[in-house]
């Protein structure tokens, strides 16, 4: 236990030397700020603007949102100041509706948003099947997002940096003669970089999800944030015992937010659908960060076999590539 | 408190490095291991440090195998300065040595100050960061890291490498020190003043090979020619003598009116070491 403190102290010096703990405060507070004054904003975009020309008084049960104009060449006026809105000429008892060229898929969404504005509400309400309002459920996918980001790419940049000062110093080699079980060097690195990073989840998502609704999901988040945490923080540990300088490593990780968290980021996050994504390894990671956000945390077994399973053999890696480096000279 | 029988050690099928060797260390000996680099006296360092496993042979360290000795207990009694002086470049001296004892008993422990005190070390600093420091003064750290333990036996490599001539001396005699205490040495060198003036016996390690073992005295008096080489002054002019060491019984057999130097014809501790392994320790 003493041999785990002094390298556990050791290695948090380390780390306030090279301003880690600096540098994920700082992450901390530009997610914050972009989440909550870019993010949200642009989530809560405008609606598009309705102008009904009606003088026959057709459509009497309208939407609030809907504006009205006394003349036609109100309205024309009205369409080319507001050039996203969309006009209802009914003058003439039938329906005609008048807008800007825009694109065509956005054309027909904007038709069909001023049609649907004319008919009664409760003869046009969906069925809510979900709780979250559209700004929560913003805020919990861009915090997973973030969350995501942050273990897996700063996290992993950070004990590299940590383990090429040290590989670059020769200390590991001294490591091999100390009185000290040799694994607790790798496990007392594990504990700092797990530690902080679920310091930085916590803060993460209660300061962006809110209070109440962080709290309600934060157990979860912080199991996943755990498992994430251990296998990326191994991986980082291999690549840079393995890998001669920062340069090589600095491809390693591009390789790696290219060809591994590019193509789940967009399966998970947009329409676009990949058909060998459910053989992703990081698909099944992000979605099981998604699921505990939206409190439908993945219960399957077998994700947590899966994980275990890989955080023990990459453990056993990074011990073999670990005595690889004690035994080196020069 | 070194005992090797007929160790052998491969890297890999077809590279094997070390070819049976078969040596041992008396307690409070320094043991000199020489040889060139590539030679094999680094791996068996290794070995003997318990860094490297998987060797053939016998190793025995305080009495005991070496693959059952692998614990806590036996780091805590040796020493090891490696060739390089490796050491946290953040941290200062003081806190690199408090570091690096914080994994031993404290009772085993010396003041932190006066070893680095003993070897010389410049006050002021003492607490800058490593950064800042010479490569003497490293190895001067690096030294008080494999001192400060107290251990019982101490592998130093090339102890002396980066240090200018007066803190060579000060290593001679701190290794000296350490003897006196009883330690045991096992010193990896190419320096061979550091051989001859330090080590009680000396092994020649070529090609995995141990080619010679002896004294250094004994090694450099097995090839001598036993004459030695008189300078004088005779009649205003300078003039010099070969002669056979037993001729000197009897005083100067020559005239003369002064003798200025006598050069004794025995070969050095190099000398021996091309002799035996026909390379120089490159």
């Amino acid at each position: 236990m003493k041999g785990f403190y002094s390298l556990f102290k050791k290695d948090v010096r380390l780390m306030k030397s090279g301003k880690f703990f600096l540098m994920s405060l700082g992450f901390l507070i530009l997610y914050t700020l972009y989440v909550n004054f870019g993010y949200i904003k642009f989530m809560d975009d405008q609606r598009y603007n309705v102008y009904l020309y009606d003088p026959e008084g057709v459509h009497r049960t309208i939407l609030p949102l809907v504006s009205r104009v006394s003349s036609r060449e109100e309205l024309d006026a009205a369409i080319l100041e507001d050039t996203r809105s969309v006009g209802i000429d009914a003058s003439t008892g039938e329906t005609q509706l008048i807008l800007c060229e825009g694109a065509e898929k956005v054309d027909r969404h904007r038709i069909d948003y001023a049609s649907a504005s004319l008919q009664p509400s409760k003869e046009y309400q969906a069925e809510i099947v979900g709780f979250h309002t559209p700004e929560q459920k913003a805020r919990k996918e861009i915090t997973c997002e973030l969350l995501f980001f942050e273990i897996s790419a700063v996290g992993f940049l950070g004990i590299a940096a940590v383990l090429f000062r040290e590989k670059g110093m020769g200390v590991i080699r001294i490591h091999a003669v100390l009185p000290v079980h040799k694994s607790l060097f790798l496990v007392s690195k594990l504990a700092i970089f797990l530690l902080s990073d679920l310091v930085f989840a916590v803060l993460l998502t209660i300061m962006n999800v809110g209070i109440g609704e962080g709290m309600s999901v934060l157990s979860s988040v912080l199991l996943q944030t755990a498992l994430l945490s251990l296998l990326m923080a191994l991986i980082g540990v291999i690549c840079s015992l393995l890998l001669k300088d920062f340069r090589q490593f600095t491809l390693v990780y591009l390789l790696i937010a290219i060809f591994a968290a590019t193509p789940v980021f967009l399966s998970a996050n947009t329409a676009i659908k990949l058909d060998w994504i459910s053989f992703h390894p990081f698909y099944h990671i992000y979605m099981g960060m998604k699921n505990a956000y939206f409190g439908t945390s993945t219960t399957a077994p077998v994700y947590y076999l899966g994980y275990l399973a890989a955080i023990a053999v990459l453990f056993i890696a990074a011990w073999c590539v670990f005595s690889r480096e004690m035994r080196k000279e020069g | 408190m070194i005992e090797v029988k007929d160790l052998t050690f491969s890297y890999g099928k077809d590279k094997q490095v070390l070819h049976g060797l078969n040596f041992s260390v008396k307690d409070g000996e320094i043991f000199g291991f020489l040889g060139p680099n590539g030679s094999g006296k680094s791996t068996t360092q290794k070995i003997l440090t318990g860094i490297l496993g998987g060797h053939g042979g016998k190793v025995s360290l305080f009495g005991q195998d070496i693959l059952t000795v692998h614990s806590k207990d036996f780091f805590q009694r040796i020493g090891v300065l490696f060739e390089f002086p490796y050491l946290y470049a953040n941290l200062s001296a003081v806190d690199n040595l408090k570091y690096f004892s914080s994994f031993y008993p404290k009772a085993q422990l010396r003041d932190v100050e006066e070893v680095l005190e003993e070897l010389e070390f410049k006050r002021d600093f003492l607490k800058k960061p490593v950064s800042s420091y010479s490569k003497g003064m490293r190895q001067r750290v690096s030294m008080a890291r494999a001192l400060i333990s107290n251990p019982r036996l101490l592998f130093l490599d090339e102890p002396t490498s980066g240090l200018d001539p007066s803190g060579a001396v000060l290593f001679r005699r701190i290794i000296e020190k350490e003897r006196q205490k009883g330690t045991t040495v096992f010193l990896t060198t190419h320096n061979m003043l550091d051989a001859d003036l330090l080590c009680d016996r000396v092994a020649f390690i070529v090609g995995g090979n141990i080619v010679a073992l002896d004294t250094p005295k004994n090694l450099k008096e097995q090839h001598s020619n036993y004459r030695v080489a008189v300078d004088y002054l005779y009649q205003g002019k300078r003039e010099e003598k070969t002669i056979e060491v037993g001729e000197l019984e009897t005083g100067i057999p020559f005239p003369h009116d002064k003798i200025i130097s006598i050069h004794s014809g025995e070969p050095t501790l190099e000398d021996m070491f091309i002799q035996y392994t026909g390379r120089g320790l490159t």
